[in-house]
């Protein structure tokens, strides 16, 4: 991205932080429930240059990569089964029906009697998440596939391994990417409350620890840090994404 | 020798209301090892659907197909199908050498395709071009891409529909050139569905005219006009004038005084 498209946004921002500023300097705002941005950002400093940061960070990423790894490869099998078996996708769609829109957050409770509150059940928790966006889309992706590019296929003799693997994969790829950028977000937000929720470890922990204990301007620089957590996936992510979909005119610098 | 043969092909398409819609009745067709054969017909006239029967590419309703003597139900390796829409039948996400590699890949593995894609590509007048994406050429040379690809399986048969219908009427006169200088060269059957009574006289050895739906044959008849055939000064023929007039007016069902 050009400076030039990102300068308005930035302005924006360095707006509404100065705003948030005089506000609490002028008492508009109460200082035990948000600290200056000028207090905050000594201890968001502190706890980068000690180092103190890494540790939870890695705990969220780990739980966000692995749930979101594994629900994306569980997603991609199962929604190409669905799309390319007419018998697998009318052996599973009422289940994947049903599970779709329950929102994951829901199920932490029970999965914490099963698993524990351990990170197998944080993982779980994520990857189940990550699932059904993926899934869905892949399902998508797949019954998209052009006719015509089957039948070329076919008039060529490939078989039905060769077509899914190198044309009905990549031809619903797309479709996949799109569905694992929104399972992404997901991730990062089941952790969180996975997190929360057992009250173990990790960058979702840390911010409900710091409010009980009335540390709040620790709270607010590790939910800045959260948030750069977020933007960094997503940018990540979009890389990723345009280096895999390089061929789509659309998506050329 | 008959190369290929259409037995009594019937063909119903189930419809949302009411009973299947018959959209081809009892087409028996033959084509003969080394033909140049042309279908001609007014569109929606079932003429894509007799291609893919012929292919193996969609079951019959009734009757037979036969290649090399053998009754098939599932695409056959001696023939290869062109599509008509080049733009959905050629892989957006690779590029032109791993496209024309697609015929082969599947035996020869994506190495020794890529070997043989580069020597097709020059055959149909496109070498140096392997690197390109298909949305990076014009439509004339992305149908040469699919004939390369379609020729980069060796087949013993090609069946066309109306490959050159979707470019403008100088790339289609080059294609057609493309393709008699392949089907003399490689000795080729072809079956060629085409609604464009010129192409049809142009290239062909015999011309099925088909009726509209439910579709049948309405007449067959020889060319009869020597090889090799110029592109312009055929055109110009009696014979070609006369076969004109006659197409045309059996097409438009118009009967003759
Ligand atoms: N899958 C299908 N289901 C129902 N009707 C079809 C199907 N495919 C083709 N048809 C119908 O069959 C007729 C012949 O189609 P087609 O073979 O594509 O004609 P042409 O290639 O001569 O233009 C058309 O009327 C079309 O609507
Ligand atoms: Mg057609």
């Amino acid at each position: 991205m050009k400076l030039s498209r990102i300068w308005p946004g930035l302005v924006v921002l360095a707006l509404l932080l100065a705003g948030l500023e005089a506000a609490v300097n002028a008492g508009l705002i109460r200082r035990a429930l948000m600290p200056a941005p000028s207090a905050i950002a000594p201890v968001l400093w502190g706890l980068l240059e000690s180092g103190e940061v890494l540790e939870p960070l890695f705990a969220t990423l780990r739980l966000v990569f692995a749930g979101f790894a594994i629900g994306s490869v569980l997603g991609i099998a199962v929604g190409l089964a669905m799309g390319w078996f007419p018998a697998a996708f009318r052996l599973l769609e009422p289940l994947v029906e049903l599970l779709r829109p329950i929102p994951k957050a829901a199920l932490v409770p029970a999965l914490m009697l099963f698993l524990g509150i351990g990170e197998t059940m944080k993982i779980t928790s994520v990857s189940l998440a990550v699932l059904f966006p993926v899934l869905v889309n892949t399902l998508q992706g797949v019954r998209g596939v052009d006719r015509v590019m089957l039948d070329a296929a076919r008039t060529h003799g490939w078989g039905p391994a060769h077509t899914l693997l190198h044309l009905v994969l990549p031809a619903a790829l797309p479709f996949i990417l799109a569905g694992m950028r929104i399972s992404l977000g997901l991730a990062l937000v089941l952790a969180v409350l996975a997190e929360m929720l057992t009250g173990q470890g990790g960058l979702g922990f840390l911010i409900l620890d710091m409010q009980r204990s009335f540390l709040i301007r620790q709270m607010y620089a590790w939910l800045v840090i959260l948030a750069v957590v977020g933007l960094a996936l997503n940018g990540l992510f979009l890389f990723v994404e345009r280096r895999a979909l390089h061929w789509q005119p659309a998506l050329r610098p | 020798m008959d190369f290929l043969e259409l037995n009594a092909v019937t063909k119903d398409f189930p419809s949302r209301s009411g009973p299947p819609a018959r959209v081809m009745d009892g087409v028996s067709l033959a084509v003969r090892q080394g033909e140049f054969m042309a279908v001609l017909g007014p569109s929606g006239c079932g003429k894509s659907t007799l291609l893919q029967m012929a292919a193996g590419l969609l079951p019959v309703s009734a009757g037979e197909v036969r290649i090399a003597g053998r009754r098939i139900s599932a695409p056959p390796p001696e023939a290869v199908y062109v599509f008509q829409q080049y733009t959905r039948s050629l892989l957006p996400w690779r590029n032109v050498r791993d496209n024309v590699g697609f015929a082969v890949e599947h035996r020869l593995g994506r190495r020794r395709a890529r070997d043989v894609a580069e020597v097709q590509l020059g055959q149909v007048g496109l070498a140096g071009f392997g690197d390109h994406f298909p949305w990076q050429l014009s439509g004339g040379m992305q149908q040469r891409v699919a004939i390369a690809r379609a020729l980069a399986a060796e087949p013993a048969m090609l069946l066309m529909d109306e490959p050159f219908s979707a470019v403008d009427a100088l790339t289609r006169l080059d294609l057609q050139a493309l393709i008699l200088d392949i089907w003399t060269r490689r000795q080729l059957t072809v079956l060629l569905v085409t609604h464009d009574v010129e192409e049809a006289i142009t290239l062909a050895d015999r011309i099925a005219v088909l009726t509209q739906r439910p579709a049948s044959v309405a007449q067959l008849l020889e060319v009869g006009i020597a090889r090799p055939r110029d592109p312009v000064t055929t055109r110009e023929l009696p014979r070609f004038l006369q076969l004109r007039h006659q197409l045309l007016n059996t097409l438009l069902a118009r009967h003759e005084a």
